[in-house]
């Protein structure tokens, strides 16, 4: 069973790192958590349920969803967050606060919108399982591990290889500094929120998929539970935010099994956060905005 | 800039109130105005429209599917009662409001209702939380409140006015309890119950029965509403040699656990209750449900007239299939009907009259008579998910020893 377990724990902690992915990258470069990520989750997948059963094209739900909501993001960064920091001596809990609220907003217009009730991707591959020995592995969980690995490796070549992700990591580093080294720092930030609310996007469907559920409160555990994933990898590193999404999978997944929790599992994230914290303070990847 | 932002956050502002707004709880939403509803307006001169209230989670992301289906049943019930011309000449008037499964709403609801609103009666069709609070309120004002579907057995000990429409979870987990070991021969049984009163009620009650009856309860998991993934609870079952897996959870997370079990390849029986009674598990579980019981009070393959009516014209009213909580909902409104037709509005006399109900026919099955706390007494129906991936009458359970709350012994938890 414990190979199972890990197994398990593999799946719904790539999950986990696709979804704090987006909140990653623009507290990378912005410095502010943002919650509204959740919201983006949540819209990509509605976006991409309703792209899926019209075409019936898998790949067109992710790349149409992913792009949409990316530009979605830029828009929002345009007319909200970047006049929010604009601003003197700027509370750090503003845009905060502003996250917050598009985030409420984006749940209740998906539940106006698009009604209520459950809707089902109802996406199958040909085979459902994988039998290894005793070992099952869900066809839907080597997607999930597919696109995560295709996704970072997506992440790293831009950031890493390409003039854009030299100017986000430059931004990242010292904005003003940038700014004076003759860097595009709004491209930099709008490059941000392309990738980040199009990760976004991509968990909500993935997660659309793998329950074949999608409600108007898709996004409200994402909401806290990205929190801390962002945190406990080191606050805006990528690379810090899949091992914590990893562990946070890990611990939920085998702590739920073996032991009788006194706590709701989702309580697991913030636990093993308080943990690594009061022994590394700055998380665990905690040199910030290093890629 | 600071005039493109501030004009930005004053749309936001708006939408925000516009999207909170599916019953705004500061202005009762009439939906149901004899005018509107088709009634003959000849029959209402000189009379003002008899007002009922009612309230629902329309606005909670988690719960707003059931809180519409309600909504939906309520409206539908009172717009067929005025077109067939309403308490003896009078039209209804349906007061609604958005508790957004809110217990400090409910509060709220609660008092507007018995006071500003002067509602003849109210009919919750909101989950146990906010129905238990808000039903000491109208006990307290003397208005009777006929709650659809909450289970909580704090709803009706209340008081006197407060009925219940659906059996408490004490019956349901009990014939539950019956129906698995008695009729499926289950030995070896795992729980899985969504961790809220919901399911540890049913849970403590169908254990106690269970092992009364000589079955084994092998392991209890609950489960958080908002956790989805049923895996590795279904990895962890599949090396506990179980032959039945009960489930006092909602639709959600019982079409997951019916997934993972034939994904993983457990040779199980599941046995569900009224939480999984919805179009959306079906949806949801597609081919994976079937095979599926529930407990539960509606029996959709039930030839009785108002059962079959009731279905006929949710579908066309709203095109989409009718559930439990819709058809609890209706029901409740079809008592408080009864009793206004027979004994007028006058609280006392309608509190004295549903209590002494006997065989009521409604849209979930005949209303035996209702317990001495108030819980509706009714069979419980025992539905399975066939090749058609439709529920479909498979048992009943009418023992009264089971049925009857008042009969089964109270099981702490």
């Amino acid at each position: 069973m414990f190979l199972q377990l890990v197994i398990n724990s593999l799946a719904i902690g790539s999950l986990y790192a696709l979804t704090a992915m987006g909140a990653t990258l623009i507290y990378g470069i912005l410095g502010i958590l943002d919650i509204a990520n959740a919201g983006a989750y949540l819209i990509g997948a509605y976006i991409g349920y309703y792209i899926y059963i019209s075409t019936g094209q898998l790949v067109l739900a992710f790349l149409g969803a992913m792009l949409s909501v990316g530009l979605v993001g830029v828009v929002l960064h345009r007319t909200v967050y970047g006049p929010i920091l604009a601003k003197p001596r700027m509370l750090s809990i503003i845009p905060l606060v502003a996250a917050v609220g598009l985030f409420t907003m984006s749940s209740d217009l998906i539940r106006l919108l698009c009604g209520a009730g459950t809707k089902a991707y109802n996406f199958r591959f040909p085979v459902d399982v994988v039998r290894v020995g005793s070992v099952t592995i869900q066809t839907t969980w080597l997607l999930i591990f597919a696109l995560t690995a295709v996704l970072l490796v997506v992440l790293w070549v831009v950031l890493n290889k390409t003039k854009m992700g030299l100017a986000w990591r430059a931004t990242a580093e010292d904005p003003d500094i940038a700014r004076a080294c003759g860097v595009n720092t709004n491209s930099a930030m709008a490059l941000s929120y392309v990738l980040g609310y199009g990760f976004a996007a991509a968990a909500g469907i993935m997660t659309g998929i793998l329950y074949n559920s999608i409600t108007p409160a898709l996004g409200e555990v994402p909401s806290y539970k990205m929190l801390a994933i962002i945190v406990l990898g080191g606050l805006g590193n990528p690379l810090g935010t899949v091992v914590a999404g990893l562990l946070i999978g890990f611990a939920e997944v085998m702590l739920s099994t073996y032991t009788v929790l006194p706590i709701p599992k989702d309580a697991v994230a913030f636990v093993v956060l308080i943990i690594v914290l009061l022994i590394k303070p700055s998380g665990l990847f905690g040199q910030r905005n290093k890629v | 800039m600071k005039k493109l932002l501030s004009t930005l956050l004053a749309l936001a502002m708006a939408m925000s109130l516009v999207a909170c707004g599916g019953g705004d709880t500061s202005t009762p939403s009439d939906t149901s105005t004899p005018s509107g509803s088709g009634g003959d307006s000849s029959q209402t001169q000189g009379e003002d429209p008899i007002k009922i209230g009612f309230f629902g989670p329309l606005s909670s992301a988690s719960a707003s599917a059931d809180g519409l289906s309600g909504l939906q049943s309520a409206e539908l019930a009172v717009r067929l009662l005025n077109e067939s011309g309403g308490i003896n000449g009078r039209m209804v008037e349906l007061v609604d409001y958005d508790d957004a499964l809110d217990t400090t709403e409910a509060a709220n609801i609660a008092e507007r209702l018995t006071t500003a609103d002067g509602v003849a009666a109210v009919v919750s069709g909101s989950y146990s939380g906010p129905t238990r609070v808000a039903a000491p309120i109208c006990q307290a004002a003397g208005v009777v409140m006929v709650s659809a579907y909450a289970v909580h057995p704090d709803v009706v000990n209340a008081g006197e006015y407060i009925f219940s429409q659906s059996f408490p979870g004490a019956v349901q987990a009990t014939a539950a309890a019956t129906f698995a070991v008695e009729e499926l021969g289950a030995q070896r049984i795992a729980i899985v119950a969504v961790d809220l009163d919901f399911g540890t009620e049913q849970s403590a009650y169908f254990k106690a029965k269970a092992v009364e009856l000589g079955a084994e309860i092998v392991s209890e998991d609950y489960i958080a509403m908002s956790d989805n993934d049923m895996t590795s609870v279904v990895s962890k079952i599949a090396s506990e040699d179980v032959d039945l897996i009960y489930m006092p959870n909602y639709y959600g997370h019982a079409a997951e656990v019916c997934r993972q079990v034939v994904l993983q390849g457990l040779d199980v029986d599941l046995l569900g209750c009224e939480g999984a009674d919805s179009w959306q598990m079906l949806q949801t579980a597609g081919e994976y449900a079937e095979g599926l019981y529930i407990t539960t009070n509606m029996d959709r393959d039930d030839p009785n007239e108002s059962t079959q009516a009731y279905i006929e014209n949710y579908r066309a009213e709203y095109d989409m299939e009718p559930d439990m909580v819709g058809a609890s909902v209706y029901d409740a409104f079809e008592v408080l009907f009864a009793a206004m037709k027979e004994v007028g509005t006058d609280p006392v006399a309608m509190q004295e009259y549903i209590a002494n109900m006997k065989d009521f026919d409604t849209v979930t099955g005949t209303l035996m008579y209702y317990t001495s706390s108030g819980s509706a007494v009714k069979p419980v129906q025992i539905q399975r998910v066939g090749e058609d991936l439709q529920f479909h009458s498979y048992s009943v359970i009418d023992d009264i020893s089971i049925i009857d709350g008042d009969n089964i012994p109270v099981v702490e938890y």
